[in-house]
């Protein structure tokens, strides 16, 4: 499914927060609003013609990887496989039952998921082995990691990120979901993660900074990304609103991990397609 | 194989099978060895370093195993175990990655550097997780044979090797896929080993023949146990004895008496190893005299089994 329009995207995107919300209201439990700051980009890379996927065909050996590192997030890229094809959208009301195939964390045997992640700092490693196992074999299929900004506290992202600039591995493009804020506060309270631009560059990236909620922005930043004109692995920092589409879900802290519930549910359905039409 | 240590069976072999299939990779956390450095040299496309970062020693070698690699992690026992356990956990054990991991130095095997190059508790750790299995190498013939089986597994494995060389018991060739391996025969008492302690165990049990104590021994170098196997091998040893260079804590000892309690066999036994409180070693002067602090000598073992059984 391919969308060229910008308004075919914004309005696909308002229908997968809706199937998000839907989901995770019914489940009683989801992190929403970290789903909710990466709509944008998840739309993007799944409707803009940029990943390469086969919904027939889930372990097409040719298919983009695409590595949910921020694995609380699942639950945007499930109503995102489940609208292409990859399963059922039956199985979006079965979240978190008895009989469902998937809970809050994002597990590798979901079709169309590529690793199992919830404990943050693994994926964006994993990548890299990817991309290194991509390049030894001489293939040309091409490496996405969406990442955390909380998720940066982790060592093993810098581990991994000197690994990626030092082997070249410029068939790899990161994304970090720079939405500020972790659990119980803002990043730049909690220990400051600027400048975050600069660190990467500092690391051998090669940086872009956008608005995360931008198409144009983010297919602007991924213009060209299969010519692989650039020795360095991609980085792209999309500035993003945590619970963005839900006023009372906006940087607000203590929200992380949960679902509305009762009134507040309607009142963000409601929302949600009040604000996006 | 004699005067040869494990790592460099291990590595040799490693060396000839990955010349021929390519798809091997071995990921190193800075790790220096002769062995190793000559498939640096002759195989540098199939090698890559990460340098001092065992997570991501871990982690690369999931995608690369999921890029289609049969992939190799080599580092110090504790380091490629301790350092990375939830990488293990969550990458290798959870998705079921078969990645081999190679940890040099089992139990007290770097005497002379202390506690935090001691593998004391990787055992206790690496074999409760899921999918993996542990294999301690008792010498350079089981090294090498792992080295060749490691490649066709479909599992993540756990390669402990002794940094010691020690004297060869078995012989190129024998069949090790059962796990164990009885060493010797023996009706009264059966003493149940693991890597370095396989051969104490055999010098306890020549000491105790002298008092006329009817010793099996029973080299177990994988876990999880296969429980019928091990059955059968006990055969209807009236005590048992377990040895480890490990905390006795969830260690070998433990998963001895596991299997055992899980199959309803109420056999005595007694557990010789590292005592809980004073596991972590401060102790010099070599391996023996570390040994002999632990009361792991083959005297003190011997001691100790001539009191219980009498």
């Amino acid at each position: 499914m391919i969308l060229n329009k910008i308004e075919e995207l914004e309005k696909k995107a308002k229908y997968i927060r809706n199937q998000v919300l839907d989901m995770c209201c019914k489940a009683g439990t989801g992190h929403v609003n970290s789903a909710f700051s990466c709509t944008e980009i998840l739309v993007a890379l799944y409707y803009a013609d940029i990943l390469r996927y086969n919904p027939q065909n889930p372990d097409w050996e040719e298919r983009d990887r695409f590595i949910l590192s921020k694995g609380q997030a699942s639950v945007i890229l499930y109503p995102i496989l489940a609208d292409l094809g990859f399963f059922s959208e039956d199985e979006l009301n079965r979240f978190n039952q008895s009989d469902g195939i998937f809970g809050v964390h994002l597990q590798h045997d979901v079709p169309g998921a590529e690793i199992t992640s919830g404990s943050l700092g693994h994926g964006f490693g994993i990548a890299t082995g990817l991309a290194l196992a991509a390049k030894m074999n001489m293939q040309s299929h091409l490496i996405f990691a969406l990442l955390g900004d909380g998720e940066c506290y982790e060592g093993s992202i810098w581990e991994a990120a000197m690994f990626a600039s030092h082997n070249r591995l410029n068939n790899m493009i990161a994304i970090v979901d720079r939405n500020h804020l972790c659990v119980t506060d803002f990043t730049e309270n909690i220990v400051e993660l600027e400048p975050f631009a600069e660190k990467w560059r500092t690391f051998g990236w090669r940086v872009v900074t956008i608005n995360g909620h931008s198409f144009e922005a983010i297919l602007g930043a991924l213009s060209g990304f299969r010519s692989r004109k650039f020795a360095q692995p991609l980085m792209i920092i999309a500035d993003t609103v945590k619970g963005k589409g839900i006023n009372f879900l906006c940087d607000a802290p203590l929200w992380h991990g949960l679902a509305p519930a009762g009134q507040q549910a309607i009142d963000a359905k409601n929302e949600l397609n009040k604000d996006m039409e | 194989m004699n005067n040869i240590s494990q790592r460099d069976a291990f590595l040799n072999k490693l060396y000839g099978i990955a010349k021929v299939d390519r798809n091997i990779v071995l990921v190193s956390a800075d790790m220096g060895a002769p062995a190793l450095d000559k498939i640096r040299r002759d195989l540098s496309s199939q090698y890559v370093g990460v340098g001092i970062a065992e997570q991501q020693a871990i982690v690369l070698a999931s995608g690369l195993a999921l890029g289609g690699k049969k992939v190799f992690a080599y580092a110090i026992a504790p380091f490629i175990t301790l350092r990375c356990y939830e990488q293990i956990r969550i990458d290798l054990a959870g998705m079921n990655i078969p990645v081999t991991l190679v940890g040099v130095g089992a139990g007290f095997s770097y005497e002379d550097s202390g506690p935090t190059h001691h593998a004391v508790e990787d055992l206790s750790i690496m074999r409760i997780l899921p999918n993996l299995r542990v294999h301690t190498i008792t010498d350079s013939v089981m090294a090498a044979a792992f080295a060749e089986l490691s490649c066709k597994a479909h599992y993540p494995n756990y390669v402990r090797l002794d940094r010691e060389t020690l004297p060869t018991i078995y012989s190129e060739g024998d069949d090790f896929s059962s796990g164990m391996a009885r060493l010797r025969d023996g009706k009264e008492l059966c003493i149940v080993a693991t890597g370095n302690m396989v051969h104490r165990a055999l010098d306890v049990a020549d000491e105790l023949a002298k008092h006329s104590v009817d010793v099996g021994v029973l080299d177990v170098y994988t876990l999880p146990i296969n429980d019928t196997v091990f059955l059968n091998t006990i055969d209807n040893a009236q005590k048992i004895v377990t040895l480890e260079e490990q905390t006795l804590r969830g260690g070998f000892g433990s998963s001895i008496i596991e299997v055992l309690s899980d199959n309803n066999r109420f056999v005595p036994i007694k557990r010789f190893g590292l005592d809980f409180k004073t596991a972590y070693c401060y102790k010099y002067g070599g391996r023996k005299n570390i040994q002999l602090l632990y009361g792991l000598d083959t005297q003190s073992i011997t001691n100790a089994i001539l009191d219980w059984v009498k």
